[in-house]
């Protein structure tokens, strides 16, 4: 590509400097980096995952130690964010707790877009009885209700996977359909094209077809998919630790300190218990939200900004 | 249509027999069994366990065990709740009012909104407030429900104290009188704008971009050439175009609802039938959790079946399959 490209430009003027074009990418990661909002999304995500992955280097606190003499404090220049019920400072599981939300979040993310590609392009791809059989199972899992499916599967799993592994196996092993649906419907329409069955003809291997050939060229709706699924897990993370059916308990995580909500006193009078996890819930899910549309528009080639 | 519709319907039947079965093996594996509750927790003797055992069909094949059930089930014997010592059956028709009460007015204030900002924002595309209405169902969409409803009681229960932030009726008013719909239509009024909040967005964005689509169609040129005011164009012309469509969502509300009526009934203590599956769960109240599995279960088939019935009415090529 870079070849034949170097030897057009020379060819057609020699004396001036050639002005070489951007590729897809860097054109999209142009137009990324003019979407203001997009751009401070990131930062903003970045600078919060760094924060909650150091986080045992910044605060020295002990996130687990509950300390009687300092419950229910309000913020001070020792505690920033006060303490809770139990004498945990607030700030301190703050970070600790993003690490836990962006740790589930991530990996569910990573792991549904493994299995529901898995499924969706080799449905997609070799269709015929191998599509059927696994698109109804598809539709079979979609067809549970997911908060009421996760629910139980949890209660089941709790006693035997331990910790978090529990909670992120089971939204992986349920929330794969969207993306397995999402990504057959692409193949199905890419595959058709001419240079597939160049392909094919040639002897590529299925796996060498699907690996090289059709997944690069569904792959950006699979980065603006996982966007939505990032944000969607760390809602579903928080949202099954507020009802105690997340992870457990002792494990700071968003949710589980939203669940503090639950007691109508610290609803009442401790604002700074609920309030923090509350806005950087907020903000994270808007910030991906925002990084996902500017991805969108960004590997858009139809809109130019 | 009708072939259509027929075998949209029997497709469902593999489907019910299957979450019958994932009902039945998800109770069947989770901690403890439903025995406990359903003898004398005193008598401590192994032979009374085991014979009470025996009499209750614990110590049965499975498989019988599961066909006892469903038939059972069908027959609508859904057995006793191990917690509330009550039929379940009793226990769901307790519950169900207050869930169908929650699921109507949240989808009636769906509606609404969805409605007035679609309507008004698809009339003046591009202007602030189209761009307003956007930001803010953008940011509707992101919250979460469980942290609107948490800033919800914060905010209208205790700081204003406009509304309470737990139970469905206050216990002092007396059944069937108009204060006690009053006092129900009260209690159900801040979960239903929460749930009803959630559907919103997607409802207010469809509904402005087919509005501003079918504006630029050719029917509504001829419309305007005849000189039909402009408000007739929209309120009549236009809008039963893009009403269509979104009639079609009815079936996914239904879904939503029974997802989003799991949280929201957490977070106001709200006595429907998605508190009472969490209770279930946590108290390990077996024939309640299997019947209300089944039952949401249901459910979201049904809605999936009616917004597939209402797209192959609404678009004729979906039938020939």
């Amino acid at each position: 590509m870079e070849v034949v490209h170097n030897k057009d430009t020379q060819t057609q003027s020699p004396t001036t400097k050639p002005s070489k074009s951007l590729s897809p990418w860097a054109m999209a990661r142009r137009k990324f980096m003019r979407n203001k909002l997009a751009m401070i999304s990131l930062v903003y995500l970045i600078i919060l995952s760094i924060l909650s992955f150091l986080a045992p280097f910044i605060t020295t606190a002990d996130v687990t130690l509950v300390n009687i003499g300092q419950m229910s404090l309000a913020p001070s220049a020792e505690h920033w964010f006060g303490t809770d019920t139990s004498g945990r400072d607030v700030f301190t599981r703050l970070l600790y707790g993003g690490r836990v939300s962006l740790f589930v979040g991530l990996s569910c993310t990573t792991i549904i877009l493994f299995i529901g590609t898995l499924v969706g392009s080799i449905a997609g791809y070799f269709g015929g009885t191998v599509d059927n059989l696994l698109m109804r199972f598809t539709d079979f899992m979609l067809n549970f209700p997911f908060l009421v499916f996760v629910i139980v599967l949890n209660a089941i799993l709790f006693g035997i996977v331990s910790g978090l592994w529990v909670l992120i196996g089971v939204l992986s092993i349920l929330g794969w359909g969207g993306v397995a649906r999402l990504v057959r419907s692409k193949i199905l329409a890419e595959k058709e094209n001419e240079y597939i069955l160049a392909a094919i003809s040639i002897g590529c291997k299925p796996s060498k077809v699907i690996m090289k050939h059709l997944l690069p060229n569904v792959l950006t709706t699979v980065i603006v998919q996982a966007t939505i699924l990032f944000a969607g897990m760390i809602v579903a993370e928080s949202g099954l630790s507020y009802l105690g059916f997340g992870v457990p308990q002792e494990v700071p995580s968003w949710g589980n300190m939203l669940s503090a909500s639950q007691q109508p006193n610290v609803l009442q009078n401790m604002p700074w218990v609920w309030v923090p996890p509350a806005l950087i819930l907020i903000m994270t899910i808007l910030s991906i939200n925002f990084i996902g549309e500017g991805i969108k528009e960004a590997l858009n080639p139809k809109s130019f900004r | 249509m009708l072939k259509y519709a027929l075998r949209r319907i029997l497709g469902m039947i593999p489907m019910l027999l299957l979450i019958s079965i994932v009902a039945f093996f998800l109770a069947l594996a989770m901690p403890g069994d439903s025995f406990s509750g359903e003898i004398d927790p005193n008598n401590t003797d192994p032979e009374y366990i085991e014979e009470m055992r025996e009499k209750l069909g614990y110590n049965d094949p499975i498989h019988e065990q599961y066909f006892r059930w469903v038939s059972n089930f069908v027959q609508g014997d859904f057995g006793k709740s191990t917690k509330y010592q009550i039929p379940v059956k009793d226990l769901i028709l307790q519950r169900l009012p207050n869930t169908v009460m929650l699921g109507v007015m949240a989808m009636f204030f769906t509606y609404i909104f969805a409605f007035s900002m679609g309507i008004y924002a698809g009339r003046h595309p591009h202007t602030k407030m189209d761009h307003f209405i956007g930001g803010f169902n953008y940011f509707l969409l992101a919250i979460p429900s469980y942290i609107a409803g948490v800033f919800a009681i914060y905010f209208f229960s205790f700081q204003l104290g406009w509304v309470p932030f737990s139970g469905s009726v206050d216990i002092a008013v007396e059944s069937g009188t108009l204060d006690y719909w009053l006092s129900r239509f009260y209690h159900a009024l801040m979960p239903s704008l929460i749930l009803g909040a959630l559907g919103t967005a997607t409802y207010t964005q469809f509904l402005r971009n087919d509005i501003i689509d079918n504006s630029q169609k050719d029917y509504v040129r001829t419309a305007r050439a005849k000189g039909t005011a402009d408000s007739k164009i929209y309120n009549s012309h236009i809008l039963r175009n893009s009403i269509i469509p979104i009639v079609t969502f009815l079936g996914f509300d239904i879904v939503q609802i029974v997802n989003g009526a799991l949280i929201t009934e957490a977070i106001f203590t709200y006595p429907g039938l998605g508190q009472l599956f969490l209770t279930s769960v946590n108290a390990q109240d077996y024939p309640t959790l299997m019947t209300l599995f089944v039952m949401f279960s249901f459910l979201v088939l049904l809605g999936n079946l009616i917004a597939d019935l209402l797209y192959g009415i609404v678009d004729p090529r979906i039938r020939v399959d």
